[in-house]
């Protein structure tokens, strides 16, 4: 017998274990398997819908998926889904079972990747051989998947580096950890460093993905671009290098560029909903409304049973056509919409907006008159609280319908969240354009952000003259002015941090300072600060457990 | 009018599903065997015969997409850095339960701290295909080993036969840069060997790329075969 020494007193009894298969035998098959293996508790689905309540209504430590699930979710989307949702967290196993070489369409093509894969046909002994060394590798993995969620880099670059020097069987992953951990604790150039070592030792696509984003956070643009471009000489299916090439130009004032290159990459991974949404956006940016037409329909299309299905793909598809004169047609795929989604305000918001900008476009005031006065409705219902796609298409209708101030007061409230997100901005301009504004709109922007900016200032003003209680009071009541403000949320937090540091940590302050936190990385939870912000907070969180 | 498909086309995809098909027909057989083996009937190991062909016919498949995805250019490499040890453990457990039952002993020799930078899933094709035929030409025993060796990766299999016939004997000074062709006269183990060749020319490192041999002798006497990789 193969000595599997490692492995061999892995317990698998207690597991819970989910079976996802839409063949009937098969899931009896795997089922009998894994019972043989001594599992105890075994559940099963025959489709991704079932799959995902059973996975809400109990925490499975393994999930077995077929890819291929047939019509509705496929197991991709069953993945996606259950971590979105965190039904599924770090700690548990997602094997997906794919018949012979869909393997090689799949990989690299999405959000979530599963743990492992497992390919038909496979006898029990390879099933059990799979199950315990992932099992195994998520072990050691773990630890540093709970510190990354929470955001405590350092941590998890000392696990990484005691893992390396012991050359776990799963050193590839490990090193892959290392390098993202890099990258997300914003230390770029250590980064590269890393990746470059790497390289030394193979030729990794992974890793030369890698070098090339460290080059592109790094702003060496060019280096970034030249890396990506050749990975994708080798190899042209490498997905994610085409979406880095599309950053890449974006970053560097290139939009049509990046555009081609999205089209590229969804050409050849057609089921991939979100680059789909992205391309449409940028198409519709760049005025390109055919494009942003077909790319909006596939992820309407795609995104049918997907978790990451939304209004806006809706509108904008909507938006695009109207572009293109096609307005009956974009009434009916706002129709659609209304029958997809359920019946909440912030939906019926949405669409009713929507519609409103399309009747004005047929010019039939009076229906784009009442669409909208529905909309206002839902919205003083929702009292404000709006995803800024919902409140620029609302701002817009009224900008149409002719009320300039409603429309303006509700994009300075964008503004105030967004301020410093030129996506955001960057929609914003297309919008005051498209209601023939854009000088007026170009000077709300300006204003509206240089104001914002005055306003942290003087905060950051008075905490660096060490008038802290002063900046406190100051930073809070700005925050409460510009709640969705990460900004100023963040320099919340900091000022109070900063105050305990010199007087000593106490309850209430901690308190305010850990709510203010977590508003920051509820509204950006990849915003460069919040490693720095999270150690302060550490810091003084155990100084006070320990006074 | 419907587009003509290529014949190319067609073959493979007329193999994904004959390669479907053989998934289902083995999970039966793997049924069927479970079942017979519980109440200690005397055919299962009938059964594992059974078994070995349909995984020689589910290797040949593979073999041949890969092959008509070289052909067609589509067929990229996924390297990363592996253990050596896991992945000649993985290799083992396909085979282990159809080689015990001709009482043939699979062992492995491999330092666990040896990692290589290589596409796994080729890799294993290309030692699948050996131990395959092992099973039929060793007499007690196989061996898995790899080690670094001049500079070089290097995966072997080894068997306690008699060994590879002289036409199949292929590089046996184990030259990085032999350039002897390969001999299609020998029908299937003649396709063996080109997709094996592909596959070590594939693993390219600072201009150095992969390459194999054959050879009789080794530890256990019988046939060797090596896959070198830069």
């Amino acid at each position: 017998m193969v000595k599997q020494e490692a492995t061999a007193n892995i317990n698998l009894k207690m597991k819970k274990v989910l079976v996802v298969d839409d063949f009937f035998n098969f899931r009896l098959t795997m089922k009998n398997m894994l019972r043989s293996l001594g599992i105890m508790y075994i559940d099963d689905a025959a489709n991704g819908e079932e799959a995902i309540k059973k996975l809400a209504a109990r925490k499975f430590d393994i999930i077995l998926c077929d890819y291929n699930l047939g019509p509705g979710k496929s197991g991709q989307q069953v993945l996606e889904e259950a971590k979105y949702r965190g039904y599924i967290n770090y700690a548990g196993i997602f094997i997906m079972v794919t018949a012979e070489n869909t393997l090689e369409m799949i990989m690299g093509a999405m959000e979530y990747e599963p743990d492992d894969y497992l390919m038909k046909p496979f006898a029990k002994e390879v099933l059990e051989k799979k199950i315990k060394s992932v099992t195994l590798k998520k072990e050691n993995v773990r630890d540093i998947e709970k510190a990354i969620i929470d955001s405590d880099f350092d941590h998890a670059l000392r696990i990484c580096d005691e893992l390396i020097a012991q050359s776990p069987a799963n050193l590839a992953e490990i090193m892959k950890l290392k390098g993202e951990v890099l990258l997300k604790k914003g230390a770029y150039a250590e980064a590269a460093e890393f990746y470059d070592k790497v390289l030394t030792m193979g030729n990794m696509t992974w890793a030369r993905l890698g070098r090339g984003r460290a080059d592109l956070l790094l702003g060496r643009y060019e280096d970034a671009k030249n890396r990506f471009e050749e990975i994708l000489a080798q190899n042209n299916k490498v997905i994610a290098a085409y979406d880095e090439l599309a950053r890449t130009y974006l970053k560097s004032g290139q939009p049509e560029e990046a555009q081609q290159v999205l089209m590229k990459a969804a050409a050849i991974s057609p089921r991939a909903l979100l680059r789909h949404k992205t391309l449409g956006g940028l198409a519709y940016r760049n005025e390109d409304y055919t494009t942003a037409e077909t790319s909006f329909r596939a992820a309407v299309v795609h995104g049918k049973h997907s978790c990451f299905k939304t209004t806006s793909d809706y509108t904008q598809l909507a938006k695009s056509m109207v572009m293109r004169d096609a307005l009956q047609e974009s009434l009916q795929v706002l129709g659609q919409a209304s029958r997809e989604f359920p019946e909440s305000p912030d939906t019926r918001l949405h669409l009713s907006a929507a519609e409103s900008l399309v009747y004005t476009k047929m010019n039939k005031p009076a229906e784009a008159k009442r669409a909208l006065a529905q909309a206002h409705k839902y919205a003083q219902d929702l009292a404000g609280d709006l995803p800024s796609a919902v409140a620029l298409d609302l701002a817009q209708a009224h900008l149409l319908a002719g009320d300039v101030e409603k429309g303006t007061d509700i994009i300075r409230g964008v503004i105030g969240a967004n301020h410093d997100n030129d996506d955001v901005l960057n929609t914003i301009r297309i919008v005051f354009k498209e209601t023939g504004m854009p000088e007026k709109g170009e000077k709300i922007i300006k204003d509206t952000t240089e104001d914002i900016m005055r306003l942290n200032n003087e905060g950051v003003d008075l905490a660096r003259r060490g008038k802290l209680a002063e900046a406190i009071d100051y930073f809070e009541k700005a925050a409460a002015r510009l709640p969705e403000n990460k900004i100023i949320n963040a320099n919340a937090a900091q000022v109070l941090m900063l105050f305990m540091k010199q007087n000593g940590p106490d309850e209430e302050r901690l308190s305010k300072a850990s709510s203010y936190l977590e508003r920051v990385r509820r509204i950006d939870g990849a915003y460069a600060d919040i490693p720095m912000l999270l150690s302060m907070y550490r810091e003084l969180a155990s100084r006070e457990v320990s006074s | 009018m419907t587009p003509k498909m290529s014949f190319s086309d067609i073959l493979a995809s007329t193999l994904h599903d004959t390669k479907n098909s053989l998934g289902i027909l083995f999970n039966n057989l793997e049924n069927i065997i479970a079942g017979c083996r519980e109440k200690n009937c005397a055919q299962y190991q009938d059964f594992y015969l059974l078994q070995y062909e349909i995984k020689r016919l589910n290797h040949s498949l593979i073999r041949l997409l890969s092959l008509y995805k070289a052909e067609k250019s589509q067929l990229t490499m996924n390297v990363d850095f592996h253990s050596a040890r896991e992945l000649l453990e993985d290799v083992a457990v396909q085979h282990e339960i159809l080689l015990a039952s001709r009482g043939i002993q699979v062992d492995i020799d491999c330092d666990g701290g040896l990692f290589h930078a290589m596409d796994r899933n080729l890799i294993m094709g290309v030692i699948d295909n050996i131990i395959n035929n092992a099973f039929r030409y060793t007499k007690s025993a196989v061996r898995l080993s790899a080690a670094v060796d001049g500079g070089y990766f290097v995966i072997r299999v080894e068997d306690d036969g008699d060994g590879y016939p002289p036409s199949m004997l292929f590089n046996e000074q184990q030259d990085p840069n032999f350039s002897g062709n390969v001999d299609f006269s020998t029908g299937s183990t003649g396709l063996g060997l080109y997709f094996s060749t592909m596959v070590a020319q594939m693993h390219v490192n600072r201009d150095q790329s992969g390459f194999i041999s054959i050879y009789n002798g080794g530890t256990l006497g019988g046939g060797v075969f090596s896959i070198y990789l830069p």
